[in-house]
C-alpha cells in the first residue's frame, strides 16, 4: 500500500486516533496529577493510617501490570455491577497507575529540599502553611519538572492499552491493528502511528527540558 | 512592669531540662540563664549535647522535662504562639540553610513580608541595608548556590536580623566553612555582640569566645560541667574534662 | 533516593507535635481508621452480595494443578522478561555508545533511534512484530514476537540510563586514564563503563519491573505467560473476578520484590547512585 492510498483510505481515522490518544493523555495526566497530589498529602501526613494507605496505594499501582488492571476494570467489574465505557476504563486505569509514579516524583521533589531549609523556615516564624507555600511546594514542583514530563510521555504510551478494548474512536495503536486486519497494510500504517507517538514524545521532551532549564534550582 | 523587674527577667532561661534520644541521655538536668545583651558561648566536645541544647531554645528539638522560658514566659508548644516566639529569636545554622530557590534578597525579605507583614518595598530596602552591613549587597540578586560558604552564612545572619530578634542562636556557624572564610563570619558576629545583641553561640572558636563572650558554659556528656568568665575558663579550667578538651583543640 | 531519606523528610515536614496537635492526630487517626475499615467492609460486603465468595469461584485454588498451571505461566513471563532484559542491556549499552560518539552523524542517528524506541508504546511494536513482519514472509515464534519488541523499547530507556551513568563518572577519571597512555576505546571499556554501570544498577533493576509489566500483553501473540494462562483458567472455571484478582496480586508481589531488591542494593552499596528521573510505567 502506498502512502497516498493509506491516507486516502484511513487519513481521517488517523486524525481521529491521534486526537483520541492526545485527549486520553491529557485527561489522564491531569487526573493523575490531582490524584498524585492527594496520595502525596496522605503519605506525608502525620496521621499514620493515611500514610500507610498512601504507601500501599503506590506499591499496588506502580507494580501491577497495567493490562491486567484494564482487563479487571473492563471485564471483571461488570460482574460486580460496575459498568464503565471503554474510554472511561482506559482513562481510569491510566490515572491510577500514573498517579503512583507521580506521587513518587513528588516525594523525590520534597526529599531534595532537605531538613535544614524547613528548620530555617520554622525558625523564622513561618506557619506550616506558609512554609509549604513559600519553601516546600515551589521547590518540589520546580525540581520535578523533568520526571513529570517523562511521566507525561509515559501516560501517552500507556493509553496504548486502549487497543485491548473495543474503543471508539480508536487510538493510534488500536488503529494499526485494525488497518492490518482490514487490508494488508505492511510497514506503513505502523510507521505513521510510530512517528506520531515518537514525534509527540520528542516535542514533550523538548518542552520539558526548556521549562526545566528556566526553573531548575541551583544546589 | 518596672525597669527593675524587667532587668531581672533573663531573656532565655532553662530550668532542669532533660532530653533523651532513644537510650541516649543527651541533656541531663541542664539549667542556665542568658541575660539581655549577654553573649553566652557553649563549648564542648562533639556529642556533648551543646547543639541540641541550642536547638531546644526555639523548639527545633523538644524536651522530655524541665522548663524553657523566654523573657519569663514558657516556650509555647505549637501553633501561632510558637511561630510568634520563633519570629523573635534568630537562628543561624551550621549549614546556612538558605532557601535554594530564592534570591539572596528574597531570602532576607521572606520573614518580614510573610510573618511580620512588612510592606514588600520597605522590607527590600531594609534587607539591602542589612546585606550591605554584612558585606554581600552586591550578591543580592544571585541565588545561594552562587555564593561562597562565608557569604551564605553572612546572608543567613542578615535573614535572622531582618526579623529584629530579641536574641540570636548560633549553632556552630563556622564549622562548615573553609578556614579563610571563618573570620568574615566571626567579624559580623563580633559586631553584633558589640551592638548589644543577646546571643547564644555554639562554637569551637576560642579566640572568638575570649574576645566577645560574657560567659562560657562547658558541656560534656549532656551536662554543664563548668561555667564562668571566658579568660578564667580558658586559662584555668577547673575540671579534668575541660582541660583535656582544651588541650585537644589547641592542636589546631 | 532511598526509603530511609524519604522517611526522615516526611517526619521533618511536620515538627514534633505539641499537646493540641497530638490530640488532633489521635482524632485524625481514629476517624481515618474508621473510614478505611468502612470502605473495605463495604467492598467486601458488595463482593459477598455479588456472590464472589462463592466456593465455585475459589475451590480450584486449593488444587495443585491450578497453581502448577499459573506457575508455568509465571515461568513463561520470567523467560520473556529475563531474555528481553538481557537483550535490552546489550542494546542499551550499544545505543548509548553510539549516542555519545564524537562522530556527529553516528550520534545523531543513535539519538533518533533511542528517541524512537523510547517514544513508542511496546504494544505498538508488538503489533508490528505480530502483524507486519509475518506479512513479509518472515516466520517467528510467538516468544520472539513478544521478547524483541519489549527488549527494543526497553533498550531506548536503558541507553539514556547508561548515558546518565557515564555522565556521572568524574571527568578526571578519563583524563587520568588517557594520561597513562590508554586509548579512548580502552578508557571507555576499562575505566568509565564499569563505574557507570555500577552507578545505575538500581535503575536497571527498576527497569526490569517495566519489562515484567510489558510481558503481560503476551496474549496478543498467544504466548503462554501468567496472564494468558489465567485467561485459560477463567474459561475453564468461569471464574473471572477471583482469577484476575489473584493474578494481579502475583504481579504486584513479584514487582514489589524486584523494587525492594533495587532499594536494598542502592542502600547497601552506599556509593553514589544515579537514577534517571522516571521509568516508563506502561
Amino acid at each position: 500500500m502506498s502512502i497516498q492510498e493509506l491516507f486516502s483510505l484511513y487519513g481521517g481515522m488517523y486524525v481521529k486516533a491521534y486526537g483520541a490518544t492526545l485527549w486520553m493523555t491529557v485527561v489522564s495526566y491531569v487526573g493523575a496529577m490531582l490524584l498524585a497530589l492527594l496520595v502525596t498529602i496522605a503519605r506525608v501526613s502525620p496521621i499514620s493510617p493515611l500514610r500507610k494507605v498512601g504507601d500501599l496505594y503506590v506499591q499496588i499501582f506502580r507494580n501491577v501490570a497495567t493490562i491486567s488492571l484494564l482487563i479487571i476494570f473492563y471485564y471483571a467489574f461488570p460482574y460486580l455491577g460496575v459498568v464503565w465505557s471503554e474510554q472511561t476504563c482506559v482513562i481510569v486505569v491510566t490515572v491510577l497507575v500514573a498517579a503512583s509514579f507521580g506521587s513518587e516524583n513528588f516525594m523525590t521533589g520534597i526529599n531534595t529540599i532537605g531538613v535544614g531549609q524547613i528548620e530555617a523556615a520554622r525558625s523564622l516564624g513561618l506557619s506550616f502553611r506558609q512554609m509549604l507555600k513559600n519553601v516546600v511546594i515551589p521547590q518540589a514542583l520546580r525540581s520535578s519538572v523533568l520526571p513529570m514530563t517523562n511521566l507525561l510521555v509515559a501516560v501517552m504510551l500507556t493509553t496504548a492499552i486502549g487497543s485491548q478494548v473495543p474503543l471508539d474512536p480508536q487510538e493510534l495503536t488500536g488503529l494499526v491493528s485494525y488497518i492490518n486486519t482490514m487490508s494488508v497494510g505492511g510497514i506503513l500504517p505502523f510507521a505513521v502511528s510510530a512517528v506520531l507517538y515518537a514525534g509527540t514524545a520528542f516535542l514533550i521532551g523538548l518542552a520539558g527540558n526548556a521549562i526545566d532549564k528556566r526553573v531548575r534550582i541551583l544546589r | 512592669m518596672s525597669e527593675d523587674t524587667q532587668r531581672k527577667t533573663p531573656t532565655i532561661e532553662l530550668r532542669h531540662v532533660e532530653k533523651h534520644f532513644g537510650d541516649l541521655h543527651v541533656l541531663k538536668d541542664v539549667s542556665l540563664q542568658v541575660e539581655k545583651g549577654e553573649v553566652l558561648v557553649l563549648i564542648g566536645p562533639s556529642g556533648s549535647g551543646k547543639s541540641t541544647l541550642c536547638r531546644t531554645i526555639n523548639r527545633l528539638e523538644t524536651i522530655d522535662s524541665g522548663e524553657i522560658l523566654i523573657e519569663g514566659k514558657p516556650l509555647p508548644q505549637e501553633g501561632k504562639e510558637l511561630a510568634a516566639m520563633r519570629a523573635e529569636i534568630g537562628m543561624v545554622f551550621q549549614q546556612f540553610n538558605l532557601f535554594a530557590h530564592k534570591t539572596i534578597l528574597e531570602n532576607v525579605t521572606m520573614g518580614p513580608v510573610e510573618v511580620l507583614h512588612v510592606d514588600k518595598k520597605k522590607a527590600e530596602q531594609e534587607a539591602m541595608e542589612l546585606l550591605r552591613r554584612v558585606g554581600v549587597a552586591e550578591q543580592a540578586s544571585k541565588v545561594p548556590a552562587q555564593l561562597s560558604g562565608g557569604q551564605q552564612q553572612r546572608v543567613a545572619i542578615a535573614r535572622s536580623l531582618a526579623m529584629h530578634p530579641k536574641a540570636m542562636l548560633f549553632d556552630e556557624p563556622t564549622s562548615a566553612l573553609d578556614p579563610e572564610m571563618i573570620n568574615e563570619v566571626l567579624d559580623v558576629m563580633v559586631e553584633l555582640a558589640r551592638e548589644g545583641m543577646t546571643m547564644v553561640v555554639v562554637t569551637h572558636e576560642m579566640n572568638f569566645a575570649r574576645r566577645v563572650a560574657d560567659r562560657v558554659e562547658f558541656m560534656a556528656d549532656g551536662q554543664i560541667l563548668e561555667e564562668g568568665d571566658p579568660n578564667e575558663f580558658f586559662d584555668h579550667p577547673k575540671t579534668e574534662r575541660a582541660r583535656e578538651f582544651l588541650e585537644s583543640i589547641k592542636g589546631h | 533516593m532511598s526509603a530511609a531519606d524519604s522517611v526522615s523528610m516526611r517526619d521533618a515536614l511536620y515538627e514534633a507535635p505539641g499537646p493540641r496537635t497530638r490530640r488532633r492526630i489521635v482524632v485524625g487517626t481514629v476517624v481515618s481508621s474508621v473510614a478505611i475499615v468502612a470502605i473495605v467492609a463495604w467492598v467486601v460486603a458488595r463482593l459477598y452480595e455479588m456472590g464472589q465468595f462463592d466456593s465455585r469461584y475459589w475451590y480450584f485454588f486449593a488444587q495443585w494443578s491450578t497453581w502448577r498451571f499459573l506457575l508455568m505461566g509465571l515461568a513463561g513471563t520470567a523467560e520473556v522478561a529475563l531474555c528481553a532484559g538481557a537483550i535490552a542491556l546489550v542494546l542499551g549499552i550499544l545505543f548509548m555508545l553510539g549516542r555519545i560518539s564524537h562522530n556527529r552523524v553516528v550520534s545523531t542517528v543513535f539519538r533518533v533511534v533511542i528517541n524512537f524506541f523510547r517514544g513508542i508504546p511496546s504494544l505498538l511494536l508488538i503489533y508490528f512484530f505480530f502483524l507486519v513482519i509475518p506479512s513479509y514472509g518472515i516466520k517467528m515464534p510467538s516468544f520472539w514476537m513478544l521478547t524483541l519488541p519489549i527488549a527494543l523499547t526497553a533498550s531506548g530507556v536503558l541507553a539514556e540510563v547508561f548515558r546518565a551513568g557515564v555522565n556521572a563518572v568524574p571527568k578526571g577519571q578519563r583524563e587520568a586514564a588517557l594520561s597513562i597512555g590508554m586509548t579512548e576505546g580502552k578508557v571507555m571499556r576499562k575505566i568509565i563503563l564499569p563505574q557507570a554501570i555500577r552507578y545505575v544498577i538500581p535503575s536497571l533493576i527498576s527497569q526490569l519491573v517495566v519489562v515484567v509489566k510489558d510481558t503481560s500483553v503476551a496474549y496478543v501473540v498467544s504466548y503462554p505467560d501468567l496472564l494468558q494462562n489465567a485467561r485459560v483458567l477463567i474459561s475453564n472455571y468461569d471464574a473471572l473476578v477471583s482469577v484476575y484478582f489473584v493474578v494481579a496480586i502475583i504481579y504486584i508481589l513479584i514487582n514489589y520484590a524486584i523494587n525492594q531488591w533495587a532499594v536494598n542494593l542502592a542502600r547497601r552499596s552506599g556509593a553514589k547512585v544515579v537514577t534517571r528521573s522516571q521509568e516508563n510505567p506502561v
